[in-house]
């Protein structure tokens, strides 16, 4: 049974992660793939204030999530400042360079990792309890960010995203608007991180590298881009699909390029067979309750 | 540790190295300036070029002419498979620039894990030794490798701005670079030309990831490092700029190296993020280092939206 825990624990950690994503790629139409470098954040604050400092997680979770939301804005503000298109060059080179302070730090625990994280709740609760904890903070998360994209905000960050110079010449800052949501999203992931670093109590900077991204991406892009349940369809069902490859025994320096090869080959083929996703914006966009439903890109 | 000899030698050895470098942020560039986009299939066909080349003189035991030869044909290949099946693709769907990017990422992603599966995250050299000659110069230590380098570096440079200022082809990726739209009014073959940039910039990388793997170890992950040094290096030249994007990648490369002195090895990697943000902050619209030595007309060029120029050539042609 602790098995089937892990495996919930691990879907509703992705979810969040996932949806967050989508929010930033699939509503805002911003092009960054450094969320698992904000979910790092996340997991290393919580992780490091838990260890050193003490501090329970219900402290130290929202501490990782603030701490992402901030270096998510430090990170794009001067991408944003110039064109959309460095946003994407900044996240690459961010995440990457973060992964190289990570392997430095005396603090972080260095190239070997953070470990000795105590527990949050498990020993209280159990891990069926901690499942379900994981399991209704995603589906609230989820819900949230479903409210805020289909809110009048997120009317604004359809508007913005569809016809930037449109949405300027409206006397709104396109700039601002892309820098809320990309905070907000990484906020979430740094949340995700959190959870992840308490719960599994150890974290090494190659979590974070840029198969994350893959993964995350490759949940967003197969689930659906631009709608709620897209992303989680996606991580479920990436999660459970390379579980029937662990089952085959193979060796690790096979299985982890494996694993990256369906993944990146999943995206490819619903890029161009079916880049809808499998839950189709066409048919779950309700972003406007007076425009038409809004294309597939 | 601040001796003449020991700041020329670092000078030196960096300026030599250096001449990959901006093969490759020459490749990226001309991609950014003819196509309009930030190619990061870029790091696919390094990978593959080194990886054939390997294969070639380690596993098959063939001359290292066969093996450039080889490489060349495999990053051809590949780029021309990516162009058609791929970039021309978006193109005619009129892929949004999120689209393009995550499709050249994804296959930049899928090419690393296709090569880790193969032949595992050991590194390599294409050469068993990595250790050339060394002839003194003075006290200046000049090995075998760097003068062919520098050489075949510069020929090959040299070369790409001759064919586009002296040639037919080279005037109509120009021509494609400034108004896509307007070059296609006059008879240009747009997606022969975007298939041309392809393949040239192929051939770049080509050579240098050949002078890069008989120099330096390489593994799967290293290609992608080497593609966001060709980005940065084209972000600080000036988009648009192939002269100042292989400026840009000399003095970034020597500033890397000889900060040896100041800082220590395992900060050394960082020091290209930092290049990264400090550009984005303070330059974003490059050094404007080589304004006279621009090769071509860029006036209408803007740097946001830059991957909107293949869409309205694709919207020209339907």
């Amino acid at each position: 049974m602790e098995f089937i825990y892990l495996i919930i624990i691990v879907i509703g950690i992705y979810v969040i992660l996932a949806s967050s994503f989508n929010f930033v790629i699939g509503y805002g139409g911003l092009l960054s793939i450094a969320h698992p470098a904000f979910f790092a954040i996340g997991a290393y604050t919580a992780g490091i204030l838990a260890r050193d400092l003490g501090w329970s997680g219900w402290i130290t979770i929202p501490i990782g999530a603030m701490m992402a939301f901030c270096c998510s804005i430090v990170v794009s503000l001067p991408a944003l400042r110039i064109s959309g298109d460095y946003l994407i060059i900044a996240s690459i080179g961010f995440q990457l360079g973060l992964i190289e302070v990570l392997k430095n730090l005396k603090i972080t625990g260095g190239a070997g990792g953070l470990s000795n994280i105590p527990a949050f709740l498990v020993p209280q609760i159990g891990s069926a309890g901690y499942a379900a904890l994981v399991t209704v903070t995603a589906l609230l998360v989820v819900l949230l960010l479903r409210y805020v994209a289909h809110g009048p905000y997120g009317r604004a960050v359809t508007a913005m995203r569809d016809d930037e110079a449109a949405f300027a010449a409206l006397g709104r800052s396109p700039m601002w608007l892309k820098l809320w949501v990309l905070a907000l999203g990484s906020g979430i992931a740094g949340f995700a991180g959190g959870i992840y670093a308490l719960y599994f109590r150890y974290v090494t900077p190659e979590q974070f590298d840029v198969m994350q991204s893959n993964i995350i991406l490759t949940m967003v892009m197969v689930g659906g881009m631009r709608t709620t349940w897209g992303p989680v369809v996606g991580a479920v069902l990436l999660e459970i699909l390379p579980q029937a490859i662990t089952f085959l025994n193979l060796p690790p320096s096979v299985l982890g390029p494996l694993q990256g090869i369906i993944f990146t080959s999943l995206v490819l083929i619903f890029m161009f067979v079916r880049p809808g996703g499998l839950v189709s914006a066409g048919q779950h966009w309700h972003g406007s309750d007076y425009g038409p439903a809004r294309r597939v890109p | 540790m601040f001796d003449l000899v020991i700041i020329g030698q670092i000078l030196w050895t960096s300026l030599a190295t250096t001449s990959y470098l901006a093969l490759f942020a020459v490749a990226f560039a001309l991609v950014l300036k003819v196509n309009g986009i930030f190619n990061f299939t870029q790091a696919a066909a390094m990978s593959v070029a080194f990886y054939t080349a390997y294969s070639c003189v380690q596993i098959f035991k063939l001359p290292g002419a066969v093996a450039f030869i080889a490489a060349i044909v495999m990053t051809l290949a590949l780029c021309w498979i990516i162009e058609i099946t791929g970039f021309a693709s978006l193109r005619k769907r009129k892929a949004s620039s999120l689209f393009v990017f995550i499709f050249t990422f994804i296959v930049s992603q899928f090419a690393s894990y296709v090569i880790t599966l193969i032949f595992g995250t050991w590194s390599y050299t294409i050469f068993p030794s990595m250790f050339w000659n060394v002839h003194m110069l003075g006290e200046l230590a000049i090995s075998a490798w760097d003068v062919p380098a520098m050489a075949s570096a510069l020929a090959a440079i040299m070369g790409l701005f001759a064919f586009l200022r002296f040639t037919r082809y080279g005037q109509f990726m120009l021509a494609v670079s400034d108004k896509p739209d307007l070059a296609q009014f006059y008879g240009i073959d747009t997606r022969k030309v975007f298939l041309l940039t392809m393949l040239i910039a192929g051939a770049l990388v080509t050579l240098g990831m050949f002078l890069f793997g008989t120099r330096s170890l390489v593994q799967p992950r290293t290609s992608m490092e080497l593609m966001l040094f060709a980005a940065v290096a084209t972000i600080i030249g000036g988009i648009g700029n192939l002269a100042g994007a292989a400026i840009a990648a000399i003095c970034l490369g020597i500033i890397q190296n000889a900060s040896i002195l100041f800082i220590s090895s395992e900060w050394q990697s960082f020091l290209l993020y930092v290049f990264l943000f400090t550009t984005i902050i303070f330059f974003p619209e490059g050094l404007k280092l080589t304004r006279k030595l621009k090769v071509g007309a860029t006036s209408t060029r803007q740097l946001p939206q830059t991957q909107l120029k293949p869409q309205a050539a694709a919207e020209r042609t339907e």
